[in-house]
């Protein structure tokens, strides 16, 4: 079910209520990015953190691996006159960086696309004609039938009283 | 939930009472005179090892203090918001740099003891001789008057704008501060890197690294962030930006600390790996000094605790959100600027191993004593932040 709001703070205000009415299933969508509405929506840490830090070290992991292993245990040779032991991780670092870099990115990069459920090239709400002003100059608030608390009528009424225009139902198809 | 304060700010700023710091003064002026005197009897009875102890107290304040300038010049420049609250802090800090001219003295009369290419006539070193169309006494003078004219000049000229803009307002003050702040950038970029070179790299005439200007700016610009947190939560401490600044300028500020300690240790080890590979003479010797004998263990604490120590905490989110553990932080890092300064410095003079003398702590404290004082001094002589900055707001309900 969505409701389209008349501006970003009343958006705002519309997500602290149907926040603490207790939903989950349910999304805000704007045109730019709205200060602080993390806490209005009540959404907690998100987990891409801890998976660029596993992703991170995973990286400098390999990176550790792919070096001494070979150089210390599997081949050992003296480059450059520099001695075949600890000493020698200077010349290592450049690569245990890129590494963790790298590995860090993709990670954040995947884990983005998995978190927002992408590469998805269709969703019902498209079937909403006023939704395509999301991207332009609406601000607009859909709570999912999904959603374990969703009641038609309990939804319409909490959209209308926080403030929210052309409250409608979308379906799937 | 973080709800966005909504703390209106009074037009007339806030205070420090004019007696609130006064047995505080009273004690730093008592450890101020004491340091000092004593620095000056070590002066008498050991010049060549004070000299250096004086040298690296002044770097590891000097450093600090142009930090805290430098990032004055780039809230202006990049037209930032969220260090509104804090800048006024960072106009107080760097106006020290004026003090540091008169710690910069006794550099200039024991300049032949840290110098040695002052010493060497004309003729007796073919690779001084190459550098002497730089490396000479009157050029060096003039270099050292210009980077104290011009850090002087330009910190009380920002410092005169902010504080007039307190009194009327004017938002023509904030854009007349931006104009400056993109001349001042180039200038401080060349100061900087030059007095880096002059003063620190000058103790060892045959050394060279291009990279020696950027790796003391980045010492320079982390320690001097983390200075600024320490500076804040004492005021807050004593009862001041209780209101103004939150919990989300100590997360920048954090991020901010994290930041250089990843720069600083990207500088460093790019020098150092350069170095280390090519492995030629004229260039290894520096870091063959100090990766012997007992400067070796001090380098590597140097690395542990200058980058990986902090790097590994300040990751940590939530730690930048309290103000407490984020000081212990900030102190450490100032510490281990100190210590970097140390290993740039004294081995010049002790290149058989850490010795530390009793007269390296004199200057250290004297200076430090006397900065301090007159910070307290400057201090409450305006607002405790730009009470009146056209972006004050913004920067009052910032949230990250």
């Amino acid at each position: 079910m969505g409701a389209e709001f008349p501006s970003a703070s009343a958006l705002y205000e519309a997500a602290k209520r149907v926040r603490d009415a207790g939903f989950k299933k349910w999304d805000v969508h704007s045109p730019f990015p709205i200060h602080g509405m993390d806490a209005a929506m009540g959404l907690g840490k998100s987990w891409l953190s801890a998976a660029v830090l596993g992703g991170g070290i995973t990286g400098l992991l390999t990176a550790v691996t792919l070096e001494f292993g070979p150089s210390w245990f599997i081949y050992p040779l003296v480059v450059h006159g520099k001695p075949v032991d600890w000493r020698t991780v200077p010349a290592f670092f450049p690569i245990m960086f890129e590494l963790t870099v790298l590995f860090a990115a993709f990670t954040a990069f995947f884990a983005m696309l998995i978190m927002n459920g992408l590469p998805r090239w269709y969703h019902p709400v498209f079937n909403w004609r006023r939704f395509s002003r999301a991207t332009n100059d609406g601000f607009f608030l859909i709570i999912e039938a999904r959603d374990p608390r969703f009641t038609e009528l309990e939804a319409r009424e909490l959209l209308e009283q926080s403030g929210g225009e052309h409250v409608t139902v979308i379906h799937e198809d | 939930m973080s709800e966005r304060s909504d703390i209106v700010p009074t037009p007339e700023g806030e205070f420090v009472e004019p007696t609130r710091f006064a047995p505080l003064s009273f004690l730093l002026a008592l450890l101020g005179l004491g340091g000092l005197g004593l620095s000056v009897v070590g002066a008498f009875v050991s010049p060549h090892q004070f000299s250096f102890s004086w040298l690296f107290a002044f770097a590891f304040y000097f450093t600090m203090l142009a930090g805290c300038f430098f990032w004055i010049i780039v809230h202006h420049v990049v037209d930032a918001e969220w260090s509104v609250v804090v800048r006024r802090q960072l106009e107080n800090l760097s106006l020290l740099l004026a003090v540091m001219v008169v710690f910069f003295i006794p550099i200039v009369i024991y300049r032949h003891h840290l110098y040695e290419w002052m010493n060497i006539p004309v003729g007796h070193d073919p690779v001084l001789d190459s550098k002497r169309g730089y490396l000479n006494w009157h050029f060096f003078l003039v270099r050292s008057i210009f980077y104290f004219f011009f850090f002087i000049s330009a910190t009380l000229l920002f410092r005169r704008f902010s504080i007039r803009q307190d009194r009327d307002g004017n938002p023509a003050y904030t854009i007349n501060m931006r104009r400056l702040a993109f001349v001042a950038l180039p200038i401080f970029a060349l100061s900087l890197t030059f007095g880096a070179y002059d003063w620190l790299l000058g103790i060892d005439y045959h050394w060279f690294s291009t990279m020696w200007g950027v790796y003391i700016f980045a010492g320079a610009a982390g320690s001097s962030m983390s200075l600024l947190v320490l500076v804040i939560t004492a005021l807050r401490k004593a009862g001041y930006l209780k209101e103004t600044v939150t919990v989300e300028h100590y997360h920048i500020m954090g991020k901010w600390m994290l930041a250089f300690c990843v720069f600083w240790a990207y500088i460093g080890f790019s020098q150092y790996m350069l170095i280390w590979y090519a492995n030629m003479p004229e260039e290894t010797e520096y870091f063959i000094r100090r990766n012997t004998e007992s400067w070796n263990a001090l380098s590597l604490f140097l690395v542990i605790g200058r980058f990986f120590v902090p790097f590994a905490i300040l990751l940590l989110q939530g730690l930048k959100r309290k103000p407490h553990r984020l000081c212990l932080i900030a102190g450490w890092i100032v510490f281990m600027q100190m210590v970097d300064l140390y290993i740039v410095i004294l081995p010049a003079l002790h290149g058989k191993g850490v010795l530390v003398s009793v007269w390296d702590f004199m200057p250290l404290l004297g200076m430090g004593a006397t900065l301090a004082f007159v910070f307290l001094w400057i201090v409450r002589r305006s607002s405790t932040f730009p009470n009146r900055d056209p972006r004050l707001l913004e920067s009052l309900h910032l949230v990250n």
